[in-house]
């Protein structure tokens, strides 16, 4: 039974077309994938399916009627609930009070909290168990905070279920929890549209799959009729036919150690963490999420006034105390947060990749523009950014480009070791191998190392030389050459060996 | 007591010090302390209810502008909405006829009512900047103030005194005046205050304005009418100033256009004192008063301390900054210690 049908739908930003032509179907106690690249359009569908954009044109039929919703609590009372991509939590109120915001439960005038909390209580406890609803959802990880989120869509019952992305924050545990309590929901006749840019979950997930490539859906496959094939799938996402992997080249590593880190130890998170990195060589980090591997990151580039370390660089002892001494000493970091942590997204590709400069030592009283323009126009170059200009703010390019940026504000310093957190996050299939392949052509061009870090077992097979796994801040083993394959991965990331 | 609910009344009375509150509250006995060491007779029955008097018209301006700056917003007008209010009480009141006070009160309410409103349409529907449109506001009140009342004067009726000092209304009923020499009125529009913003803070209204000063966006998509939260906001905002007009005028008898404008900033930096951060969201309305305490104590300090007039100003604003910043240089370390409890990502 068809629950909702969108006809048509099209939506445009200033002059940015974002959908053009949305043709979505769901049907009753069935799940829904929604794939598609970065700005394909998916994301801004699910919205006006939810109330939170409304189309320029075009029908939504839910329920067998056609419907037009002015804000997201109309959406909700009818039975169409999201959960948000940009977590729509409020971080100063506790889990409970995020779960029920906007649907309080109320004795005469005033909230009764005794009603809200249990309600609460019992989906937490489904979802997460273990998880204390009275935290303010600041304390909270982001994999707690998404099911925070998914617990509050589901508070009401739904009819329909849209969830996008929501698998980007988890670990395997939480996203198989998060796929159980799916079924059981299937089960009931709750239908859901789920979006996600890791490919293996949609095949595990979905009964059906709806492609969407600029702005239109390109294809929709039933997997029960047309069969599961995933090379078919990224076609369609990507446009052509894709090629999956990067070569791998060993032969530049040297036997030079350009960095070595002893005993670096920072507060509960970093416990006595040793290793040296070789000149030329990507050594990954990996393990479950939240076992420090963030916070080495950040020690590295110097994050952290009360780090202790003993680190050498080319053979020179350095602290690692300051920013500007990573930073000075060629250690440069690409943060995963790219909007947060990474860049001035209101400003243009040109401003965000000379602003480091601008705080160097020894610079010119006034900025030398024509010089940086033509450095700004090399990276943008070296790493093939697509923007129709460098004037272009940076907000309106797409995620895997923006992440480009982040890494090419660092591509005109002399680079040791390039510090690379989680740069993949939130960029899609197409767009993630491409962002790899030009890193690691600068990695060869420019001789140098890198240190990666991604919350992806499949990045981290693919481009790692030598691969660190990480438990409670420490370092339990480190995998090479035909090692570093998924299942000893996550039996040594577990400790089960 | 065994281990357990030892390790537990452990990590709450932990959890209690490194909030902000905590520094507020020390600060605020440190003040307490050196005041009631200045002044020598501090803890007499005259000299709190003195204090207390004081005290009352900035406890309630930063009480209002609590609400308003957890809302995300901020009222710069809310010092010329007193001086309106003040005019406009006086403006309508005879001297001769007592019943005109209730018609005053009606119509200062109705006024206090539709400033709040107009300040939240800028605020809140027109997405003007808080700063930029009450700025603007400001200039109305004022000059409406001025038109009703160009120089300080006016007239009240007898009663009006009550809102000031019960024993000064010449035929108040006898337990009335006993009773106001116990609890000073200023006291009781205080806790009125209180109150109000208790009885708020239990209905869901009280829960969106933390939700929408916290993440206006977030509220949003929960399905909050985000633009009604924060005119509501601006609305409290001005029937706390009300409260304080009532409280004026009950002491001087008269308006004056120009009295509220100069106590607005002191207002916004006492919330800031009692650990209200101004980006919204965080905070409370309670420490609001505490904040207002403490920079009351501060001028009593000058007053007492025997400061020359010529550096009062400049000892004040040295005193003020040292206080906010108590404050705040208390918060990195308190970061530091909520890091240590907590996994971050």
């Amino acid at each position: 039974m068809i629950i909702l049908e969108t006809i048509g739908i099209k939506k445009c930003f200033g002059g940015v077309v974002a959908v053009s032509n949305g043709n979505l179907k769901c049907q009753k106690g069935k799940i829904t994938g929604l794939l598609g690249a970065n700005g394909s359009g998916k994301s801004t569908s699910s919205k006006i399916i939810s109330g939170v954009y409304s189309a320029d044109a075009g029908e939504i039929i839910f329920n067998g009627k056609s419907v037009k919703y002015k804000n997201p609590n109309e959406a909700r009372k009818a039975g169409i609930a999201m959960v948000f991509q940009n977590l729509s939590l409020v971080g100063d109120l506790t889990v409970w009070q995020n779960i029920v915001l906007g649907v309080e439960d109320k004795k005469g005038l005033f909230l009764n909290n005794e009603i809200s909390k249990e309600k609460s209580k019992a989906i937490v406890d489904q979802l997460l168990p273990g998880l204390d609803i009275n935290k303010k959802v600041y304390e909270l990880n982001s994999g707690e905070m998404q099911i925070v989120e998914i617990a509050k869509a589901i508070l009401e019952e739904p009819k329909l279920l849209i969830l996008d992305e929501p698998t980007a924050a988890l670990e395997l545990a939480q996203v198989k929890s998060l796929f159980s309590y799916m079924r059981i929901l299937a089960k009931k006749g709750v239908a859901m549209i789920f979006t996600s840019h890791r490919l293996w979950e949609v095949m595990e997930i979905c009964d059906d799959v709806i492609i969407f490539r600029n702005g239109e859906n390109v294809a929709s496959i039933d997997f029960n009729k047309d069969g599961k094939d995933p090379k078919k799938i990224v076609s369609y996402i990507t446009g052509e036919a894709q090629k999956l992997k990067v070569e791998k080249n060993h032969n530049e590593i040297t036997e030079e150690t350009i960095l070595s880190i002893k005993s670096l130890n920072y507060g509960k998170f970093l416990k006595d963490v040793t290793f040296k990195l070789k000149k030329g060589e990507i050594l990954g980090i990996g393990g479950l999420t939240g076992q420090g591997q963030l916070e080495l990151m950040l020690a590295l580039a110097g994050n952290y006034p009360d780090v202790r370390c003993d680190a050498e660089i080319n053979g020179k002892k350095i602290k690692l105390n300051k920013l500007a001494n990573a930073i000075s000493n060629g250690i440069l970091l690409v943060p995963g947060d790219k909007q947060r942590e990474g860049l001035f997204l209101n400003h243009s590709v040109f401003t965000n990749i000379i602003f480091p400069k601008l705080g160097l030592k020894h610079q010119p009283l006034f900025i030398p523009y024509k010089k940086y323009r033509k450095e700004c126009e090399q990276v943008v170059d070296a790493l093939s950014i697509k923007t129709s200009s460098m004037d272009t703010p940076v907000s309106s390019l797409s995620g895997g480009n923006q992440q480009k940026v982040v890494v090419g504000k660092w591509l005109s310093f002399d680079t040791n070791v390039l510090l690379l957190a989680d740069p993949a996050k939130g960029v899609d299939v197409g767009a993630k191998i491409e962002l790899y392949q030009h890193i690691i052509n600068q990695v060869k061009e420019k001789k140098m190392s890198v240190i990666l870090y991604a919350s992806d077992n499949e990045e981290l097979i693919e481009y790692c030389d030598r691969l660190m796994i990480m438990y409670e801040g420490k370092i339990v083993a480190t995998l090479e050459g035909d090692d570093i394959n998924d299942d000893t991965i996550i039996a040594t990331s577990m400790r089960i060996r | 007591m065994n281990k357990s609910s030892k390790a537990v009344s452990d990590s709450a009375f932990n959890k209690f010090i490194y909030k902000p509150e905590f520094s507020t509250l020390i600060i605020l006995i440190i003040m307490l302390i050196i005041t009631a060491i200045l002044q020598k007779n501090f803890f007499e029955a005259k000299s709190i209810v003195r204090n207390i008097n004081a005290f009352t018209p900035l406890i309630l301006l930063t009480m209002g502008q609590a609400v308003v700056i957890i809302s995300g917003g901020l009222d710069l007008s809310a010092g010329t909405t007193l001086s309106l209010l003040t005019c406009v009480l006086t403006f309508v009141m005879e001297k001769g006829e007592p019943v005109t006070g209730v018609y005053a009160i009606i119509i200062a309410f109705a006024v206090a009512v539709l400033v709040g409103v107009i300040n939240g349409i800028g605020i809140g529907y027109l997405r003007v900047p808080p700063l930029i449109a009450t700025f603007a506001t400001s200039f109305i009140w004022l000059g409406a103030a001025l038109f009703l009342r160009p120089t300080p004067g006016g007239e009240s009726v007898e009663w009006f005194k009550m809102f000031y000092n019960i024993d000064g209304v010449k035929n108040a009923p006898h337990f009335l005046k006993t009773f106001g020499t116990i609890v000073p009125p200023g006291l009781i529009l205080v806790i009125l205050g209180c109150v109000f913003w208790f009885v708020i803070s239990k209905t869901k209204t009280g829960r969106y304005i933390y939700a929408v000063g916290s993440n206006n966006d977030s509220a949003y998509v929960s399905g909050i009418n985000t633009a009604k939260i924060q005119m509501t906001a601006c609305i409290i905002n001005s029937l706390f100033v009300f409260l304080a007009a009532l409280f004026f005028v009950g002491q001087n008898q008269s308006g004056d256009a120009r009295m509220g404008g100069p106590l607005i900033l002191k207002a916004i930096a006492a919330t800031v004192v009692g650990g209200i951060a101004l980006t919204g969201g965080k905070g409370s309305v309670y420490f609001a008063l505490v904040g207002a305490l403490i920079l009351s104590f501060v001028s009593k300090i000058i007053f007492f301390s025997n400061v020359p007039n010529a550096y009062q100003t400049l000892v004040s604003g040295l005193i003020v900054i040292i206080a906010i910043a108590g404050t705040q240089v208390y918060a990195p370390y308190n970061k530091r210690a909520m890091i240590n409890e907590r996994q971050i990502i």
